[in-house]
């Protein structure tokens, strides 16, 4: 009973700040570029320009404030990783034990292309007599399962 | 009682499993054909008491027990019927013994199609199966256990999440997805069978293939859904995250659709054994590491449930599976010699085994960036994020060359191709296009990674459909067949192909629908008053009022907009704002109009009841709506694909492997 | 066994036991804790206005006695639950500590109704664009923030606090500032 009392007291209360007001578009994609970049706190993976709880919509405020104020991207990521560490950063800046997160995908990607290449170099069996013998009989030999169908027709 | 009853039947389950993992794997390593009757007993047995654990949560749920301790952790009486009966899932306890009914619907299901089979395999297989199922069992009756008893007993309970009652997605999404994970468990004992025998014949292998079909088909519409549901509900407009536990998902979905493709391989060239068997391996592994994912409460989640003993429990098991899969492999792998070769460079398996390096390094890279914050955690104490721009920058390029394989592995034949060939084949379809991007260009269109993924669209497309085409035709010509017999007939004879193809098609459909969605939207924001409007792209949208509303579980603040579209229609839409008692951010519920090419996606950032006036976010979003019309391309396609082949020449009866799953089709052949 | 296959068993035990330490080494911290990289730190300066009076109160002219923020909002049910004990708190030890207020992400009406009767050892402070709030990397309502004597932030409670640990809180705001090691619990 309490507890519907309260939601009805609640409801009448509600994020009421929309946010502040969008800057000029080239500046304002600057926000949004960054927004997307700063990890909301409250929510979990989003960026902040993704997410529409209030401290995700105060943080874009702030950075929308301090693009106003002119400062560079570095600036204002530097600005957010002093409050909440390297944790705010959806991209792992690519410096230290975080280049392994770079660089592995890329190590496999290229060992396995390595080795594919070396099981491409065993001897291939010469294709059997299909191509040869049959190519008067029936036009582009070298795809078998036109082949297939074919000699399942004349079944 | 009800408590009693359930851990009666967990504990039976338990006993069940246990016995038929030792009487399978020891029967079948010592080669006892009387053993796959007890087997079979067994799996009967553990199916009976799993599915009557069920049956007593949820009656237990449905009559508002609170006496059940996840009853009175989940349950209440606000709650709508069908949100009491999804309870059952919603929740880590309850989640897992959902996983034990359907781990043994499975089993029973595979019993059953291979109980006249020559004993050995499924016995090993079966084993395996029941093995982990022994786990699942142990689970439920310790760490997990749902039927703790409550005292003094509450009078009602807090309800499940709120999120999950917002949509009715959420009814379907999750059970698709259970019954793509853990379905895995089969392609594993299978595997496991294999490799315990040392030898893998065709025969083995289809049976192989078609029970990693099945759940791969469920993991692909659980995949779709989720994201579905994402974006229905969650309100930022995206569907996909990059979240741990959508990766979670996502990693068996990759090995399983690279395993898919090796198979292929494996049946026409005899080769790539080993690899083909580590891709069920893995798929089941990374069955398993997801769920400790999404359970242990160690990974930042939408999905994280709260921290309890369970995660330590699965690592333990984890670790358990890791170490025989490995020793497996170590160990019998080598016996399973290849019996043929691969063909020259210009050849189709060379570009499955590409194909497969890239699926290969996608599941790696998303493995790493999901637990690499954890890892720089435990060596340096540092913590950080590694989210979407991370991943959407490794995975575009990937995909993109898996896009690309698409078009040219169906192109090429088995074997040794051509230059010849290669020119013929590929002339039209480059063509094409090229042709798809400079209409692109022409209208306006921009951004390199989007036009190149729209170009390799319409090559492959063009590839497929031609593929798919070509022995309609033929048939039409040769045979004088009309043109939706010849189509039946096509489709029917060469169901894995076509089926296969199908899939292609709706895969085409899913990336350029990303590709589209992502790069040309289109966003703003405005506050409103009744009567004032802001336009977006073609679309006006004026408000006319705000809406509270009461629902037994929550209660909503909408604002009521009217939305006129570029063809002068009008459209009425109400983004909400819902506030439940246990959660302090209230949350939204967009409100979307889909038109056939893109997506109008409204929601309520801030509302005033004084003014009144309302604060919203509106976006549009081109080709959304196509990545669900993906489903039924998945669904066709696999249905094809799985569908049994009539033998033409009946032999005895252990050759017919009939379609077990009772779930998914109806017709199914005795 | 050949030698490929212990070439194999090895590397692939190898990258197992690197994820099962990783993992397990992930019990027992939660997940959603977010750092907390301002402590130790000077507390950033502020000039925000009162609620009642709308006199402005800035943070530098407020030495000498260490200080206690807390930030709420109206539509955070949490914070309903919260806020008497902080105003209870700021009563009994409002001598020794000076305790504030500050709203976020809300209007100043709704502020009003929330406060009720103005406190005078427990002030509201309005942050326009919850700049403030941001500036002290508030995650989320309700937080409570601790700050000594010279200025320093301590400590931050990022959760709905309860008696005792606000008493735990502002027994250590009295000792002299040591070694950074308490973990945010």
């Amino acid at each position: 009973m309490t507890a519907w009392v309260l939601g009805l007291v609640l409801a009448s209360y509600a994020p009421q700040q929309a946010g502040s007001a969008l800057l000029d578009p080239p500046r304002e994609a600057r926000v949004q570029a960054l927004g997307k970049q700063l990890r909301c706190p409250m929510c979990q993976g989003l960026s902040i320009a993704d997410s529409s709880s209030s401290a995700a919509r105060a943080q874009m405020d702030k950075v929308r404030e301090l693009v106003a104020a002119g400062r560079s991207d570095r600036e204002i990521r530097d600005y957010f990783t002093s409050r909440y560490g390297e944790w705010a950063l959806l991209d792992p800046p690519a410096s230290g034990m975080n280049l392994l997160v770079w660089l592995l995908p890329l190590l496999l990607l290229v060992g396995g292309g390595l080795a594919i290449a070396r099981t491409m170099r065993r001897p291939v069996p010469v294709a059997p007599a299909a191509t040869a013998g049959t190519e008067e009989r029936t036009p582009p030999a070298d795809d078998p399962y036109l082949e297939a169908v074919r000699a399942e027709l004349r079944r | 009682m009800t408590s009693t009853l359930g851990t009666t039947l967990v504990l039976g389950a338990l006993l069940a499993a246990a016995f038929g993992a030792v009487v399978g794997i020891e029967g079948g390593l010592r080669q006892r054909a009387g053993a796959l009757k007890i087997v079979l007993g067994a799996v009967t047995a553990f199916l009976l008491c799993m599915l009557g654990a069920n049956l007593t949560m949820v009656h237990a749920l449905v009559t508002h027990d609170f006496s059940v301790h996840y009853v009175a952790q989940v349950g209440s009486r606000a709650t709508p019927l069908v949100y009491t009966v999804v309870s059952l899932w919603s929740a880590l306890e309850g989640s897992i013994l959902f996983w034990g009914a359907i781990l043994a619907v499975y089993v029973f299901a595979f019993a059953r199609a291979h109980r006249h089979d020559p004993p050995t395999n499924p016995l090993l297989a079966l084993g395996t199966m029941l093995a982990v199922g022994v786990f699942f069992a142990f689970l439920i009756a310790g760490p997990a256990n749902p039927f703790g008893r409550v005292s003094p007993v509450p009078p009602d309970g807090p309800g499940p999440n709120p999120l999950l009652q917002n949509h009715v997605l959420m009814v379907i999404h999750p059970p698709m997805l259970y019954l793509g994970y853990v379905g895995m468990v089969v392609p594993f004992g299978i595997a496991v069978a294999a490799l315990l025998r040392g030898q893998l014949g065709d025969a083995w292998m289809a049976v192989l293939r078609r029970w990693t079909l099945i759940p791969w088909t469920f993991l692909s519409v659980g995949i779709v859904l989720g994201s579905w549901w994402a974006y229905a509900v969650l309100g930022w407009g995206g569907y996909w995250a990059w979240d741990p536990v959508e990766n979670a998902s996502f990693l068996p979905w990759l090995t399983a659709t690279a395993f898919l493709h090796s198979a292929m391989v494996q049946e026409r060239r005899h080769t790539l054994k080993l690899w083909t068997l580590s891709l069920s391996l893995g798929s089941f592994l990374l069955t398993i590491l997801g769920t400790f994912m999404t359970r242990s409460g160690v990974f930042n989640s939408v999905h994280s449930f709260t921290q309890s003993e369970i995660g330590p429990t699965f690592l333990v098991f984890l670790g358990a599976v890791l170490i025989v899969s490995i020793v497996l492999i170590a160990v019998r792998g080598p016996l399973l010699v290849p019996e043929g070769t691969l063909g020259g460079v210009a050849s189709r398996e060379t570009a499955i085994l590409v194909n497969n390096l890239l699926f290969a390094a996608l599941t790696f890279t998303v493995l790493l960036g999901t637990v690499f914050p954890l890892v720089r955690e435990a060596f340096s104490g540092v913590r950080i994020s590694v989210g979407a721009p991370y991943f959407n920058r490794m995975a575009i390029p990937l995909g993109i060359a898996i896009l690309f394989l698409m078009g040219v592995g169906p192109s090429l034949p088995w074997g040794r191709a051509s230059a010849e060939t290669v020119r013929r084949q590929f002339l039209l379809p480059a063509g094409v296009g090229v042709a798809v991007v400079v209409v692109c260009v022409a209208a306006g269109l921009r951004g390199a990674e989007t036009l190149l993924t729209f170009g390799l669209a319409g090559f492959v497309a063009t590839v497929t459909l031609r593929e798919m085409s070509l022995p309609v035709r033929v048939r039409m010509r040769e045979q004088a067949e009309p043109f939706p017999r010849a189509l039946w007939r096509t489709a029917t004879r060469a169901r894995r192909r076509f089926g296969g193809y199908v899939v292609h098609l709706g895969v085409v459909l899913v990336f350029v629908s990303i590709a589209a969605s992502q790069s040309y939207v289109v966003h703003t924001t405005a506050t409103l008053r009744p009567g004032e409007r802001f336009q977006l792209g073609a679309y006006t949208v004026q408000m006319t009022g705000i809406r509270n509303g009461v629902d037994p579980h929550r209660r909503w603040t909408a604002a009521e907009v009217r939305v006129t579209d570029g063809n002068g229609r009008e459209h009425l839409l109400a983004p909400r704002m819902n506030f439940y008692e246990r959660s302090t951010d209230p949350i939204g519920s967009p409100a979307i109009r889909s038109a056939a090419f893109e997506d109008l996606y409204l929601t309520l950032l801030a509302f005033d009841q004084a003014g009144p006036s309302a604060s919203f976010n509106a976006w549009i979003f081109p080709m959304v709506s196509w990545i669900w019309w993906s489903l039924p391309f998945f669904v066709i396609g696999a249905l094809f694909a799985a569908w049994p082949e009539r033998r033409r020449v009946r032999t005895d009866a252990a050759e017919r492997v009939p379609v077990p799953s009772k779930a998914r089709s109806p017709g199914a052949a005795a | 066994m050949t030698r490929r296959g212990i070439w194999i068993g090895l590397s692939l035990a190898a990258v197992t036991a690197v994820l099962l330490f990783v993992l397990a080494k992930g019990f027992g911290r939660d997940p959603h804790e977010v750092p907390f990289q301002l402590r130790g730190k000077p507390a950033p300066d502020f000039t925000l206005k009162r609620l009642d009076t709308g006199a402005p109160v800035k943070l530098s002219e407020l030495k000498g006695k260490p200080i206690v923020l807390n930030f709420w909002a109206s539509w955070c049910g949490p914070c309903k639950m919260e806020h008497p004990v902080v105003a209870m708190s700021a009563r009994r030890f409002g001598q020794e500590f000076q305790f504030f207020g500050v709203v976020f992400e809300d209007t100043e009406e709704n502020a009003r109704v929330f406060a009720g009767a103005p406190d005078p050892s427990f002030p509201q402070l309005v942050d326009e664009r919850s700049r403030m709030a941001v500036d002290y990397g508030v995650t989320g309502v309700p937080e409570t923030y601790f700050i000594d004597a010279q200025g320093i932030l301590r400590d931050k409670v990022a959760y709905p606090i309860d008696p005792r640990t606000m008493m735990e809180k502002l027994a250590a705001l009295k000792q002299p500032a040591g070694p950074v090691s308490e973990v945010v619990r």
